[in-house]
């Protein structure tokens, strides 16, 4: 089968179904929405979910009794909806953002190679790509649902997301040109000495806003703002379908994470934990590539306690007058310095 | 394209907007109101003046019914010629000044929310609780008091009462400038309330707008001084007024309204003389009806001006009352405003002037 | 302070402008002015009081249905804010044909205020632009309901 030996075959199923894969991104994704819901309630000086689950007062059970409340209740489709787009698109939604996880390296293979469950020296182009899909999913199920709170929501998100790609795209031109390499992996090798985050912080900064609002976290919620409208593209969804929308939503939460720890916070490089060392140097490097994970997700979290949410015209001003200009600036700050620090890290 | 926004909608209560979108700008707005009309003034027409008191309650029940019964009970006291005693003046006063507070940390909370900020909402409704407390050993209900009545009020001062409500207030001037510090030192906040739905003093008073709205917009006007009621006229506070009328002004007016409030508590509860709390029995005791004749009350509750407008015929029931209540009043503003503006500012102006539809219904 | 308060000069103001179509005019306590006009006359007075006196500040309209005497009375209450006095104009209309002029030019805050009215005693505003039902279900088809003759439905008796 797909000419794999029969420990390549164990090594896959392991990835696909337990880390990066299935099992893990899950995880992730409940602990990040039980994680954001008890953070968020101590910040708002609530006391947040209680009863569900082990440990008195954690509620460490919430996400996933909320999850199966959804898979119980009826789908409903509005009677004028577009059935086949309506009823595809969660499910393309989640499946979309659940295949940018394939590319991301998460650390380094012990039997040599990188622990991804799909190596190619293009990944970051492949994400990027996935990454521009995202709008046609929102403006299909807005427009699909006939609703007129979910079409414009669906516009909304897709100005949104088209506008802030733009800095995205051109902050990695300043990364690709320091690896000049498309491949994760490499770009995570070349930060081996130095982190991109020291040498390139405006690119980090744009990308960390710029990745936000592709994420429609708080302060650019704007497609979603419920006292405008409603809920945006998703409004009209219930049950099990909900559920894919929100677990899509989490599962960008963790791409995004992963990516920018690997593009500037040296993803899996860090000193040797001794006890986890021992067992396997994998280990290690997954250790803190979950750390530096967390710690960009807190700061994507954290945004919602405190911020109040932008307007759109404002959020696109910014996005083409302030975020743009800047990107470009990195990319020539780092062509014109390059010669001096791209030896530093072995270019 | 017509949208429809509520009267099931996240922001509107039971509101419904009909607004004309273009895109994401929004050409005319209209309001269809009427989802929780009552019928109160017919209703108060079928009863006798003291079984009103609850009724007109009903108008404004969740936010400022000590300002709402206050209004009806001076009317009644008007034309019935009743002198109530010092201290249930004062015990007015703070009852009134504490639902205020109670009512302006509630608006201040949904204007987080109006454009998404969570932690706003939250904190200040946690920190109303500690006024609704209050409150409650005052009168021993949490939102519907009913705590004037016609020649008096109904319970006194437990004891006790002072200091709590002196240390409370202590610590609700501080948080107060946490709140402060969370719209003026936000700049997120301020992109998105200031310059949104500037209405300028002389539209503002053509419109008739009322209230902390209207004080936004320059204008220095509130019944606590023009007309003083009960004991206001024995206080030293300053009615704050906005420079812009902006969305930003509207918001921080409460906060600075909450300021004054607290000024005024303090003196109430200092000076505070002791008496009887109701008219006695023996004395002057409450008649059943009113004589024949007519009486306007106003009062200042946390919204603006209610005008209780009563006209009787002699016998024991208002033979008309018409009740003109501070969000009615405001109702001209929105149409005025959202005109040729972004969708997402509809919340925000919204919010700020402070609308509750049980109050625009009656 | 003057001999004459603010209020008795109002009253003085309006009486030496319009002599004859004012029918009552006094002042009912210390911030409280009623005039009393005759129909035709309404607009002009109102012009007057808001350009004039001050009279800015429209605080409500509303109607009292004198059933016995077959009329309707409109009272527009307005406040002015400079003297902080609150003027009643008020009117009589027959019963039978409740046609006033409406006084939303003069007072833009008297819109709605007139809508209501209309819904509630089917007093027609003329030149109200827009006199639809409001406050009451769009399919009301009931006499207006705060009519004298409109009664509420008793409880169902045990």
């Amino acid at each position: 089968m797909l000419g794999l030996s029969f420990v390549e075959l164990i090594e896959l199923f392991i990835k696909v179904l337990i880390f990066p894969g299935t099992l893990f991104s899950l995880l992730f994704s409940i602990i990040v929405i039980w994680f954001e819901r008890k953070f968020l309630a101590r910040m708002h000086l609530r006391i947040g979910p209680l009863h569900v689950g082990p440990f008195n007062r954690l509620g460490l059970f919430q996400p996933i009794a909320d999850f199966l409340k959804l898979v119980q209740k009826e789908i409903i489709t509005p009677s004028k909806a577009n059935n086949f787009l309506y009823r595809l698109m969660p499910m393309l939604a989640a499946f979309l953002s659940a295949l940018s996880i394939a590319f991301i390296p998460y650390a380094l293979d012990p039997s040599g190679g990188y622990w991804v469950i799909f190596y190619t020296p293009l990944s970051l182009l492949v994400i990027l790509v996935i990454l521009t899909a995202k709008p046609f999913i929102m403006v299909g199920a807005g427009w699909a649902a006939n609703n007129k709170y979910c079409t414009i929501g669906a516009l909304r998100a897709a100005f949104q997301l088209l506008a802030y790609e733009i800095p995205i795209v051109l902050s990695l031109v300043g990364i690709v040109i320091v690896a000049r390499s498309f491949d994760l992996a490499k770009i995570v090798e070349a930060q081996s000495s130095v982190w991109l985050i020291i040498l390139q912080p405006i690119g980090f900064i744009v990308i960390l806003i710029g990745m936000m609002a592709e994420l429609l976290r708080r302060p650019f919620d704007i497609p979603l703002a419920e006292q405008e409208v409603v809920f945006g593209w998703p409004t009209e969804y219930t049950g099990v379908q909900f559920a894919l929308v929100m677990v899509s939503e989490y599962f960008d939460l963790c791409v995004t994470a992963s990516l920018i720890t690997i593009l500037f916070l040296g993803g899996w490089s860090g000193p040797a934990i001794p006890l986890l060392h021992d067992i396997s140097p994998m280990l290690s490097g997954i250790f803190w590539f979950l750390l530096k994970m967390a710690v960009i997700t807190v700061i994507i979290i954290m945004g919602r306690g405190v911020f109040p949410r932008l307007r759109i015209d404002q959020l696109l001003e910014s996005g083409w007058t302030i975020l743009i200009p800047f990107a470009i600036i990195q990319i020539l700050i780092t062509l014109a310095t390059a010669q001096w620090w791209l030896p530093l890290i072995g270019g | 394209m017509k949208l429809s926004m509520g009267p099931q909608h996240p922001v509107t209560s039971h509101f419904r907007f009909i607004l004309d979108v273009d895109g994401d700008a929004v050409l005319n707005f209209e309001w269809d109101v009427g989802y929780t009309h009552r019928g109160i003034e017919k209703i108060a027409e079928n009863r006798i003046y003291v079984q009103n008191i609850p009724v007109v309650e009903r108008i404004n029940s969740y936010c400022d019914s000590i300002g709402t019964t206050l209004g009806y009970v001076e009317v009644v006291e008007e034309l019935m010629d009743i002198q109530i005693p010092d201290r249930a003046k004062y015990l007015r006063v703070i009852a009134a000044e504490l639902n205020r507070i109670a009512s302006h940390l509630y608006a201040v909370s949904l204007v987080g929310i109006s454009a998404g900020f969570e932690t706003m909402l939250m904190w200040t409704i946690n920190d109303r609780e500690l006024i609704l407390d209050l409150l409650v050993k005052l009168s021993g209900q949490r939102i519907t008091y009913t705590y004037p009545t016609i020649g008096g009020v109904r319970w006194d001062m437990p004891d006790g009462f002072k200091e709590e409500a002196l240390e409370r207030l202590g610590y609700l001037e501080k948080r107060l400038e946490d709140y402060y510090r969370m719209m003026a030192w936000n700049r997120t906040f301020q992109m998105r309330f200031k310059n949104v739905g500037i209405l300028k003093s002389s539209d503002a008073v053509g419109l008739g707008i009322v209230g902390p709205n209207l004080r936004a917009s320059g204008v220095k006007v509130d019944v606590r001084k023009d007309e003083p009621y009960e004991v206001y006229d024995r206080f030293d506070f300053e009615v704050p007024t906005g420079k812009n009328g902006d969305s930003f002004d509207r918001a921080s007016m409460r906060l600075k309204e909450i300021e004054q409030s607290i000024v005024i508590l303090r003196q109430a509860l200092k000076d505070i003389p002791n008496g009887p709390i109701k008219c006695s029995p023996k004395g002057s005791k409450v008649p059943p009806t009113a004589p024949r004749g007519e009486a306007y009350s106003r009062v200042e509750s946390a919204r603006g001006e209610f005008g209780y407008y009563l006209v009787s015929d002699g016998k024991s029931k208002p033979y008309r009352l018409k009740i003109s209540t501070p969000s009615f009043r405001n109702l001209p503003a929105l149409p005025f405003l959202c005109r040729n503006i972004p969708l997402g500012d509809i919340p925000v102006i919204f919010i700020t002037f402070d609308y509750i539809p049980l109050d625009v219904d009656r | 302070m003057s001999d004459k308060s603010v209020e008795h000069q109002v009253v003085e103001d309006v009486k030496a402008n319009f002599p004859e179509d004012v029918l009552e005019i006094d002042v009912q306590r210390r911030g409280r002015v009623s005039i009393s006009v005759k129909r035709n006359i309404i607009y002009d007075v109102s012009l007057f009081l808001r350009d004039k006196l001050g009279f800015d500040h429209i605080a409500s309209v509303s109607g009292v249905d004198h059933i016995d005497e077959k009329e309707f009375e409109v009272i527009y209450h307005a406040w002015s804010i400079d003297k902080k006095i609150l003027a009643a104009l008020r009117t009589r209309i027959p019963r039978d044909n409740p046609v006033l002029k409406s006084l939303i030019d003069v007072w833009k805050g008297a819109l709605y205020h007139e809508r209501e009215t209309w819904e509630m005693f089917g007093i027609k505003f003329e030149g109200h632009p827009n006199l639809s039902l409001f406050l009451l279900p769009e399919d009301w088809l009931g006499i207006p309901p705060l009519r004298k003759d409109f009664v509420l439905p008793k409880r169902p008796q045990e």
